[in-house]
């Protein structure tokens, strides 16, 4: 045994033995997304979304535009009010009010990816804790968390959504919490599923044969056995959190004017029709949002298949 | 230490209840996986355990492990009784008995490296810490023969062997004087098996253990126990020495197990019929009155089919237990027995 190891390790021909460094799940996943060009695309084109949201200010001073300052000029609007197409003075166009469309934009992504991304992380985190809770424990305590995973599923988004906002007026602390609210429960679901066929596995039981508790065996045997899942499952989750604010938005029940935001655009692009002469209004917001979404469940996609342990070799590209 | 056996099983009955429709039914059917059954362990010995898939072996194992309650019946550890301890009462128990599981795939878990698998138990039971846990881990790879530089791999890395060696190596961390071994070697190549067999010999007489050893190879069980318990539908039906029970078997059931048993060479069993018995082992949902055995023994009588036969003293060896109310004897001829037809 020991000659053949010797031999793996190349001490028997004389060579100092390679250091033995294992090459973990999360290692082999890497390289496979490596060989993943859609997926590469997917992460420069968010990487670049992200750089865009958190220079926002510094790259519209760069351009040198503002996204609530209007622009009283020629070249804000027609002298019959209507917004300017994109030209070299606004890239992108103007829009009602004669604010430069790109700087908006920019300002915009910044609201999309904070509400996706902390709403996403808000549903993974209350869904990764119930759904284990409820799986490992099963018995009554699944049965209580399953049917109030049920019964938050049922709930109607958008009515509960329009009470809130009426009460407490519209924020983005309220648009967060209504998203992450209305989709914890199905990460929940998901997780709950995969706990009830991890806490069967031997490890399970070989942990509590050393003497492990429950919120040892949960956190240090189950959880690690959900990272894959949840994190393919966090990334489809973002594009939908960003529409889901971006419908909001729309819906006058999300960012507050004069802040920007996507949905908010396209609403005010169909409000009054104006997407009829000043198609630059919709279009642009509308692929960023296309765009943007489409990044996400594309790498959301290449993760499930890299993540996926009964996908063939490490170093199979595509 | 004190005086008498390490473990004592007393009358331990484990009934699962049959999940039917939705609900598990009270008072409803019950598997009755382990049924009565009354074992003792001494320091030093290892204890084989033998039967079909499905007679309670593993139930059996998990009962004394802990790691689920009894039923009925008691389980008492080197004096002190463990069935009924709340889970932190039970803790400084389990650094006493330790198990190696069947499936040394699904054993260890795929997302932890094996040296943090290896050094839980340590970690649960906050024995040293950082480096000196390290070393220890360190240590417990080189015993059960794998490479310690191997400490930051993952299972997947490691051969079914290597991960049953890893299994060994988690359950020795907390120097246990119990070891249940549950099918240790069944999912092995033969190749590997007879290694791990051989390194688990050589760890009871390093590590001074008592080995609970259940496996359903006769043969492996032969080599490593020194004394054997045959199950059958949830209760022992026969115990005895090792060399006792293979030599002069006096369960019919016994003497079907081992007639079974391939014999290498062909000349040798060219002469030897194996005892076929008839009909499948009944549900252990409703176990037949009497002998649990008569519905396939081919000694059947009618007292069989009405009394249970207690488990005492047969055959010839002292500590020779069976359960059977017509032993077979020494020359007795079962086969022509079958032949003749049931009485």
């Amino acid at each position: 045994m020991s000659e053949l190891l010797a031999e793996v390790d190349g001490s028997a021909n004389g060579l100092p033995p390679a250091p033995i460094e294992g090459r973990g799940p999360g290692q082999i996943a890497w390289q496979r997304l490596r060989r993943d060009r859609v997926a590469i695309a997917c992460v420069v084109f968010i990487a670049l979304l992200v750089v865009a949201a958190v220079f926002a200010a510094p790259l519209c001073h760069l351009i040198g535009q503002s996204p609530y300052t209007p622009d009283r000029g020629p070249h804000g609007l027609s002298p019959e009010g209507i917004p300017i197409e994109p030209s070299t003075h606004h890239w992108l166009g103007t829009d009602d009010q004669g604010r430069d469309i790109l700087a908006r934009l920019l300002y915009g992504a910044q609201i999309s990816l904070l509400v996706g991304v902390v709403a996403t992380v808000l549903e993974i985190g209350l869904g990764l804790v119930v759904g284990t809770v409820a799986g490992y424990y099963g018995g009554r305590t699944d049965t209580f968390l399953a049917r109030f995973m049920d019964v938050v599923l049922s709930f109607p988004f958008l009515i509960t959504a329009l009470a809130l906002v009426a009460r407490f007026g519209p924020s983005i602390v309220i648009t967060i919490g209504v998203i992450a609210f209305f989709s914890w429960s199905q990460p929940g679901r998901i997780v709950r599923g995969q706990v009830l066929a991890l806490r069967e596995r031997d490890f399970v039981e070989a942990a509590r044969a050393s003497g492990a508790g429950d919120l040892r065996i949960m956190v240090r045997e189950i959880m690690p056995n959900l990272i894959a899942p949840v994190i393919v499952y966090g990334t489809l989750l973002i594009p939908v959190n960003i529409v889901g604010e971006a419908t909001l938005s729309f819906l006058g029940l999300g960012v507050v004017v004069p802040k920007a935001s996507w949905g908010q655009m396209l609403a005010d692009a169909s409000n009054q029709g104006l997407y009829t002469v000043a198609w630059w209004y919709l279009v642009f917001p509308g692929l960023a949002l296309l765009f943007t979404t489409l990044a996400f469940n594309l790498l959301g996609d290449s993760l499930r298949d890299a993540l996926d342990p009964r996908r063939g070799g490490a170093l199979r590209g595509r | 230490m004190t005086e008498g056996p390490l473990l004592a099983v007393e009358g331990a009955v484990k009934h699962f209840p049959v999940r039917g429709a939705r609900r598990p039914g009270r008072g409803g059917a019950r598997v009755h996986a382990v049924d009565g059954v009354d074992l003792e362990l001494q320091p030093g010995e290892t204890l084989g355990l033998v039967g079909e898939s499905g007679s309670g072996k593993s139930t059996l194992a998990r009962l004394i492990a802990g790691l689920q309650p009894l039923t009925a019946g008691r389980i008492i550890f080197d004096g002190q009784r463990m069935d009924g301890l709340s889970r932190r009462r039970l803790r400084p128990l389990r650094r006493d008995i330790q198990m190696i599981f069947q499936d040394p795939y699904g054993s260890l878990n795929p997302r932890r490296r094996v040296g943090s698998i290896i050094g839980d138990p340590l970690a649960i039971h906050r024995q040293g810490s950082g480096a000196a846990r390290r070393r220890a881990v360190q240590d417990l790879m080189e015993v059960v023969g794998l490479n310690p530089e191997h400490y930051n791999r993952f299972p997947a890395e490691f051969s079914g062997g290597q991960r049953q060696r890893v299994g060994i190596a988690r359950a020795l961390a907390l120097r246990p004087r119990l070891l249940i071994c549950d099918e240790p070697v069944s999912a092995l190549d033969m190749s590997i098996r007879a290694q791990v067999v051989n390194l688990l010999t050589d760890l009871r007489a390093e590590f001074g253990l008592t080995y609970l050893f259940i496996a359903h190879d006769l043969a492996v069980v032969r080599h490593v126990s020194t004394r054997v318990a045959v199950m059958y539908l949830g209760k022992v039906v026969e115990v005895a020495a090792a060399e006792a029970l293979y030599a002069r078997p006096t369960h019919p059931y016994t003497n079907a197990l081992l007639s079974a048993v391939p014999v290498p060479d062909p000349r040798a069993s060219s002469g030897r019929e194996q005892i076929i018995l008839t009909g499948e082992m009944p549900s252990p949902v409703a176990p037949p009155a009497g002998c649990r055995f008569h519905t396939r023994c081919p000694k059947a009588q009618s007292i069989c089919a009405e009394q249970e036969p207690p488990l005492v003293e047969t055959g010839t060896d002292s500590g020779h237990l069976g359960a059977c109310w017509f032993p077979v004897q020494p020359g007795e001829d079962l086969i022509a027995a079958i032949r003749s037809g049931p009485p």
